[in-house]
């Protein structure tokens, strides 16, 4: 059985003025599984994230979302349509509780009456109890990151998009979010999408890898295909060590 | 045990806003025989009740609106005219004042969402909104013109003085006046514990995260703006009464400015914060006028500045948030006794 796309890009392009951010990408997610994109920093990933997401518009090229063009929507209805994402520099509401921030997505597929079951659900499951009534101000970096992940699971998608969970995380907080990536791809069901740069998470998380670099896709395969790939070493390390 | 101390809190909260709603009302059978006062008193409500309005576009959805005198203006004019042209109540006036705002409001805020104007490039829209209506008025001469154009006087009759909402006495305008502010409060504290409160809280703090969550940025600052743009057109009716007049001096910039300041004050999107706010700071500075300017006439400026800078310095997040604080001090002690009994 060939597994089916959930989720691809048709030649997409986005423009900065004359430099082409990310430029003629065509790439596919696959239901279920967890895919890595990486690429050496300025490679496009982020921005390729904003313009699938609606946060930019793009410039040519197609959008396509459980066989839906959402090129032209705006990020609400492609939430509503259930794929979510988190942000590389953590986005937080900062005056509001835990609680508060996870109420926000839960209300995506929930009204009034069973709103606070799913924050209950989506606090236990991410294992936030004992911060969910304090103010997102007040936390740090990997607990954020944590809330920031609770926000968009409690949205309900089918298609999760991380930009760098990983970053800025210690040895052993990279370990859990990775435990905790993997129950919610197999217990809840949600397609993966990384975009990292921490080796170990890539490597050991993802079963496929899509390379960008100038905002083209260079490579994609197993990562053991990827580690081997010379473009890859190139982009990442020169010319000469390629050879 | 857990449930009884979840349930508390509501109570004392609903208690205590009864308590200050008694006081409220009862305000005019204390001091209704001093003219001066109840003057002052319907002031400080109007201010109340404008930035209680504000807290919705201002606190809630985080956009630092300086339109207030724009829909006070329009509610003003509209009630205004239908009164003095085709004797029809303001009472009826007070509704439509409000849509003819909240409409105009929609008409503004659609075109400046849809092209995601926003922080301070909305406040200049806002600011531009409340001089543009003042010169259109000052030109429009059906409707406005450089001079006042008067309500009828006050009559003798009870049922006209209903009618026209002309009372010689400042007692009743004081009720209606205090039955908006009821209002606002209350939509304050609906839309809060909606799914639309809390849309507005995150977009006002992050609006690229609250928009990949599923909130519709747009439509959900379009209905708070609306709103607001409501309540203020409702208030511009009251301010109309209380003048006597409408003159397109009520599209003003002061006015627009001090009832965001009130906002900020007291504590952005804290229900009560604007209503804390103008019971001090208005009050306050019409002490200060009233006592200071024999000394100085603008002296009076000099102390309410800083004590604004004193609260913006040490209560950022508002005055309103003292008695927050005091208030969860008192509980918590309150709750620790029980405890240990």
């Amino acid at each position: 059985m060939s597994p089916k796309p959930i989720f691809q890009t048709f030649d997409l392009t986005k423009r900065f003025g004359n430099l082409a951010a990310v430029n003629n990408a065509s790439l596919e997610i696959y239901e279920g599984e967890i895919v890595g994109l990486i690429g050496p920093n300025g490679a496009g990933k982020t921005t390729f994230f904003n313009t699938v997401t609606g946060l930019y518009r793009h410039d040519s090229g197609r959008v396509v979302f459980k066989g839906a063009d959402i090129s032209s929507l705006y990020p609400h209805e492609i939430c509503k349509l259930g794929a979510c994402r988190t942000f590389q520099v953590v986005k937080s509401f900062a005056k509001m509780t835990v609680e508060e921030a996870v109420r926000v997505g839960a209300y995506n597929r929930h009204g009034e009456k069973d709103v606070m079951a799913k924050v209950d659900e989506v606090i236990a499951f991410l294992d936030l109890e004992d911060i969910r009534k304090q103010k997102c101000a007040e936390l740090g970096l990997a607990p954020l990151k944590r809330v920031e992940l609770a926000r968009a699971m409690a949205t309900e998608p089918t298609l999760l998009l991380l930009d760098e969970a990983g970053a800025g995380l210690n040895p052993r907080e990279t370990v859990e979010l990775m435990a905790m990536l993997r129950r919610l791809n197999e217990e809840k069901d949600i397609t993966l999408c990384v975009v990292e740069h921490v080796m170990q998470m890539v490597m050991g998380l993802c079963e496929r890898i899509i390379v960008m670099d100038y905002g083209e896709i260079i490579a994609e395969g197993s990562p053991e295909e990827i580690s081997q790939n010379e473009k890859v070493i190139e982009a990442y390390l020169g010319r000469r060590a390629a050879r | 045990m857990k449930r009884s101390g979840e349930a508390k809190p509501v109570n004392v909260a609903v208690l205590m806003s009864l308590t200050g709603l008694a006081i409220a009302l009862a305000m005019p059978a204390l001091i209704g025989s001093n003219q001066h006062t109840m003057l002052l008193a319907i002031t400080v409500l109007i201010y109340a009740a404008l930035a209680t309005a504000w807290n919705i576009i201002g606190g809630m959805a985080g956009q630092l609106d300086f339109a207030a005198g724009a829909y006070l203006g329009l509610g003003a004019f509209t009630a205004g005219t239908l009164l003095i042209r085709w004797n029809i109540t303001p009472w009826l006036g007070m509704i439509l004042g409000g849509l003819v705002a909240g409409g105009f409001a929609v008409l503004i805020g659609y075109p400046l969402f849809l092209f995601r104007v926003r922080e301070v490039w909305y406040s200049i829209a806002s600011v531009a909104l409340v001089e543009v209506l003042r010169a259109a008025f000052l030109l429009w001469d059906e409707v406005g013109g450089p001079l006042e154009r008067y309500l009828p006087f006050y009559s003798e009759s009870l049922y006209q003085s209903f009618y026209t909402m002309r009372f010689r006495s400042y007692v009743p305008l004081y009720y209606i006046t205090l039955a908006i502010l009821v209002a606002a409060l209350l939509a304050n504290q609906r839309i809060g514990n909606s799914r639309l409160g809390y849309y507005l809280l995150a977009l006002g703090q992050n609006e690229d995260a609250a928009e990949v969550l599923g909130v519709d940025a747009r439509s959900c600052k379009l209905k708070a703006l609306a709103a607001y743009a409501f309540l203020s057109g409702a208030v511009g009716v009251i301010y109309a009464s209380l003048y006597g007049f409408i003159s397109p001096a009520f599209f003003s910039m002061n006015l627009s400015t001090e009832v965001a300041i009130l906002g900020i004050v007291g504590g952005m999107g804290i229900t009560y914060g604007p209503l804390v706010a103008a019971v001090i700071m208005v009050s306050g500075r019409e002490f200060l006028r009233a006592n200071l300017s024999t000394q100085m006439e603008t002296l009076y400026l000099v102390v309410y500045s800083l004590a604004l800078i004193l609260v913006v310095l040490f209560r950022p997040e508002g005055i309103a948030t003292v008695f927050r604080d005091a208030y969860a001090r008192v509980t918590s002690r309150f709750a620790g006794d029980q405890d240990v009994a």
